[in-house]
């Protein structure tokens, strides 16, 4: 591991902004630094994830221009370079979770792809988990440093860090800064094991196939008689990312864009007919659950959640996914 | 055997064609025949399809929506359409006239499993506008008569009026090598000289060997449940019952979620399901 003192944090600075753009932490959103001061945010959970820079909430796909009675296409797409410096574990893992979607089969996604080659993740150990935090019910935590290109934790008033992947091992190696020392490294230890002990995990053990088993269970009827469909959970996820295509039209051109989508909208599986495969906000809850906690599993043995407690955060009614996931555990099942 | 070309590297860009004919079918339902403009891909396009699989059309500034092919990729050279007017684009696409532009992406999805039924008996129940894709498979299938074993072809329509491709199968009801049966739920003129009623009605007629027989199915959702229970009647295999569906799509490989079922995106691993997976696959109808 490397070390560079707070202090002298542009050093750092510069070699990532060669790089291109670096989002730092920001309340709201992840937004680019414009000094190196801003590195040191202590944010512990930005509001709206780092989805939004590699899946942006609007995004042209295609333009067309007019041109008499004739109408081209041209292909757009808005890259991204650059870093995202401070990462969390759970952010990280989420992407790793969204290229599962967007990188694999045959549609590879190339919007998402080139944003995703040129955007280095510099992640950051989470030293401040929430009360909301269930991270470690997925098998890592927030020390957990495989999602990321390069990780670090601020230990004191010293950051380490090391490359983890071929590109972050070559940023770093760049890097004129010294190696870690053998207190610090100790001490990285003690605040891991403390600070992981602190999220509280969940047991959901066998919930994927206990799903399997609830489609016509009766508590979708529970679980959504509070729900008001607004989409808030899903608009803030890290993990989710549905997307509908539409056109817009200006004079003489128009575009293709894409925009985020969420499935607890009624319009989102309605059909031009009228027919609605999912007339009602139990069924879309149940897609909702089941797509996170069965239907990813089984598809690429993931869990489609990081446990990072955005939707319970948001959520005007206080829908609490975590006491969803236990209900889920302990509802009987009828044969 | 078939296996679909794709258009463009970017799965988004789709490629410019022309209306090259159409003409009604019913009062709502119009028949399109669309010719892709790039002569070096017009015969890989449309020779490569598999019956059952979808093209996503689209009129810039309007949207874009999937729809059956019709056609058999035994008669290349143009995609069919069978579309109905219900909603923005298709009520735009009906005001364009002969040799207007429109954009094609696709094929997508997986069609039926031609390969696998050859050697059966086919046994297809078509009812309103679920022909559009099942006449893709007929037309194949008569095309390469010899690979199949006895065909029977049933239509349901809810009056004469509202029969789709009826002249067509008027014809084809001519030919001895194929059984076609053709029936509407009334027939408020009295015009109608085949069997009134609904299209179960017309199983007495079917005679398969129904382990060997490859049954297909498409019409509207209600329809497939009495369907379904008449193929099974018959003995086919849950494994040899085939039916397409539809469900709003926006991207057509699996990525914007919209289609999905269970874990399966009908764009992907459908519009063509077998009896098995909708036994396995709640919500799937």
């Amino acid at each position: 591991m490397k070390r560079v003192p707070l202090s002298e944090l542009e050093r750092i600075y510069e070699a990532l902004k060669s790089y291109g753009s670096v989002w730092v932490r920001k309340k709201n959103a992840y937004e680019t630094a414009e000094t190196p001061e801003e590195l040191l945010s202590t944010v512990s959970k930005v509001k709206k994830p780092a989805k939004f820079i590699f899946l942006p909430e609007e995004e042209p796909l295609l333009a067309f221009v007019q041109d008499g009675k004739n109408v081209t296409f041209q292909e757009v797409i808005r890259e991204a370079k650059g870093v995202i410096f401070g990462i969390p574990p759970c952010e990280a893992k989420a992407i790793s979770l969204l290229d599962l979607n967007f990188l694999q089969g045959e549609g590879e996604d190339i919007y998402y792809k080139k944003r995703r080659e040129n955007v280095l993740l510099f992640g950051l150990a989470c030293l401040a988990p929430d009360s909301r935090c269930f991270c470690t019910t997925f098998g890592y935590g927030p020390f957990t440093e495989s999602f990321t290109d390069i990780f670090g934790v601020v230990v004191d008033d010293v950051l380490l860090f090391e490359g983890i992947t071929e590109k972050g091992k070559d940023l770093v190696k760049n890097l004129d800064v010294e190696d870690a020392k053998g207190e610090e490294l100790k001490k990285l230890e003690a605040m891991k094991k403390e600070i992981t002990e602190r999220v509280k995990k969940l047991d959901i053990q066998g919930i994927q196939e206990k799903l399997a088993r609830m489609m016509d269970s009766e508590i979708w009827d529970k679980i959504s008689s509070s729900c008001l469909g607004c989409g808030a959970c899903t608009y803030y996820c890290p993990t989710c990312y549905c997307f509908d295509i539409q056109d817009v039209e200006r004079p003489n051109w128009g575009y293709r864009l894409r925009t985020w989508d969420s499935c607890m909208f009624t319009l989102y599986t309605l059909e031009g007919s009228g027919h609605n495969p999912r007339p009602e906000l139990k069924y879309r809850w149940r897609n909702r659950l089941m797509h996170k906690f069965n239907y990813y599993p089984v598809l690429y043995q993931e869990f489609g959640c990081v446990g990072c407690g955005r939707c319970i955060e948001v959520c005007p009614v206080n829908i609490d996914i975590r006491e969803i996931l236990m209900e889920v555990k302990n509802e009987p099942i009828r044969a | 055997m078939l296996e679909a070309k794709k258009i463009n590297k970017n799965p988004y860009m789709p490629e410019k064609a022309r209306i090259v004919r159409k003409y009604d079918l019913t009062e709502d339902v119009r028949f399109f025949q669309i010719r892709i403009i790039n002569p070096d891909l017009v015969l890989p396009l449309t020779s490569s399809y598999k019956p059952g699989q979808f093209m996503m059309l689209s009129i810039p500034n309007v949207g874009e929506a999937p729809f059956s092919i019709t056609s058999t990729p035994s008669r290349p050279g143009v995609f069919e359409f069978c579309i109905r007017k219900v909603g923005k684009l298709t009520t735009k696409l009906f005001e364009l006239k002969e040799n207007s532009v429109v954009w094609l992406r696709g094929p997508f999805g997986n069609g039926f499993p031609v390969e696998q039924m050859v050697g059966k008996d086919l046994l297809f129940v078509a009812g309103g506008l679920g022909v559009a894709p099942l006449r893709s498979l007929l037309l194949y299938a008569l095309d390469n008569r010899e690979l199949f074993g006895k065909i029977f072809y049933l239509h349901g329509a809810r009056t004469p009026k509202d029969m789709l491709f009826r002249e067509e199968f008027f014809r084809l009801k001519e030919r001895d090598d194929f059984e076609c049966y053709l029936s509407v739920d009334s027939d408020p003129l009295g015009v109608w000289p085949f069997d009134i009623g609904v299209v179960t009605d017309l199983f007495k007629y079917v005679k398969v060997n129904a382990a060997n027989t490859a049954a297909v199915v498409c019409g509207p959702p209600v329809m497939y449940k009495f369907v379904v229970n008449k193929f099974l009647e018959l003995g086919v295999p849950d494994n040899q019952i085939f039916m397409t569906l539809e469900r709003k799509m926006k991207c057509g490989m699996g990525k914007c979620g919209q289609c999905v079922v269970g874990h399966k995106y009908v764009c992907v691993d459908g519009p063509v399901f077998t009896l098995w997976d909708v036994k396995n696959i709640r919500g799937l109808i």
